[in-house]
């Protein structure tokens, strides 16, 4: 499979800046040739229809466009922020449920004390990282990762397609998650 | 504050990738309003769902795809501004469900210094609030499934600990007890059950051995 370098991750946040500051049509356009394919592939390997994954992953795009104003590389690269408004989108599509969801603004928000580093973490770098630490992964680590990300199950219904104690899976998603945490944590 | 009990890895990693319920994303959205370090958390977790959407197989769109869509750019409206906060002692996350505050809800009492509040119910998983005044007791029970009761306001202790704001209790079928609301304010909890009857449909044999019926 392609696998795109962190220059790529940090081109993206490009583009998405530039749609943001100055309603970029062709970085727009750069946007949609790489995205709206992976989010219609994603959608469908959660069980959508090609039709409905087609229509979905359209209005991700328009969303992406309204947004990008609001996109901040310093909180998330641009794949996981397109990721979040995918997410998001289907919940509220095909489940019919709302997402309840903090906004990250609210000075009410108990302050971040661990890892302040992380206004200074570059996001593009990160993603890398992570990516090649989901790689490294054992297998049946992996396979649960995987597994959250592309089940619209709770780990229960997981446990149960693996043939696994729900214990199992709980305590692998523990080794992987510090792992990836790990990764995360190896600041360059 | 100090939070201690949290709701552990499988649940953020449910929610941050999507695939938690509405009650149970109700209340891991209401702890992470408490809990910087699981917010951190979660979004480390969508980091990993970022990567994850790099790297998946593409689906090739219509071919006209990109055509429709640059053509309806334009009717794209700014996102409206946010509202200004209004007031109240309810968790901003929670107040499309509650209202802005606790003392304006519509309180259904169902024992001495017992009151609680239907949030909302989906495929048998409910949230509701649960509100106990200064040592009121709810009697020695165990859960069909897993509860998760998460702690907004005062405190109340078990046979297994004390739980203060923030802080999230998870049960299993297996644990019976007893919760006391300390002295103090008013103790008002936010509680989610998963009842199994649900999981029974779909996978009746493995469900029930993993709860033990």
């Amino acid at each position: 499979m392609e696998r795109p370098l962190q220059e790529d991750a940090a081109r993206l946040n490009g583009l998405v800046r530039a749609v943001g500051q100055s309603a970029d049509r062709a970085a727009f356009t750069q946007l949609f040739d790489h995205f709206a394919p992976r989010v219609k592939g994603y959608l469908m390997r959660l069980g959508a229809s090609a039709a409905v994954a087609e229509d979905l992953a359209q209005d991700v795009m328009l969303t992406l466009w309204r947004k990008a104003v609001q996109f901040d590389p310093a909180k998330a690269s641009a794949s996981t922020w397109v990721f979040t408004i995918a997410r998001n989108l289907r919940i509220d599509a095909i489940r019919k449920e709302r997402r309840p969801e903090l906004d990250a603004d609210d000075p009410t928000l108990a302050p971040v004390h661990e890892r302040s580093s992380d206004e200074n973490l570059d996001w593009a770098k990160a993603e890398e990282r992570l990516r090649r630490a989901l790689v490294r992964l054992p297998r049946e680590q992996a396979r649960v990762i995987e597994l959250s990300f592309l089940a619209d199950k709770p780990h229960s219904a997981i446990a149960a397609e693996l043939g696994l104690p729900l214990g199992t899976v709980k305590s692998r998603i523990r080794l992987a998650m510090a792992q990836l945490r790990n990764a995360l944590g190896e600041r360059s | 504050m100090t939070i201690t009990h949290h709701p552990g890895d499988e649940l953020l990693l449910s929610y941050a990738l999507g695939a938690s319920s509405e009650p149970v994303s109700l209340l891991i959205a209401a702890h992470l309003s408490f809990c910087a370090t699981c917010r951190a958390a979660v979004r480390d977790m969508e980091a990993g769902g970022g990567a994850l959407l790099s790297d998946i197989e593409p689906a090739a769109l219509n071919p006209h795809a990109l055509q429709s869509v640059l053509a309806r750019l334009d009717e794209e409206k700014p996102e409206p501004v946010r509202p200004a906060a209004v007031a109240g002692d309810v968790p901003p996350v929670l107040r499309a469900y509650v209202g802005n505050e606790f003392a304006k809800a519509h309180w259904l009492k169902v024992a001495p210094g017992l009151a609680h509040l239907p949030l909302l119910s989906q495929d048998g998983t409910k949230a509701r609030l649960i509100r106990a005044q200064p040592g009121a007791v709810v009697s020695t029970h165990s859960h069909r499934g897993e509860e998760w009761t998460l702690v907004l306001t005062g405190s109340y202790r078990d046979e297994t600990g004390t739980y203060r704001p923030g802080d999230v209790q998870s049960t299993t079928p297996e644990i019976f007890h007893r919760p006391v609301a300390d002295n103090g304010p008013v103790c008002i909890n936010l509680a989610v059950t998963d009842a199994p009857l649900v999981f029974k449909d779909l996978l009746p044999s493995i469900i029930g051995k993993l709860f033990g019926f």
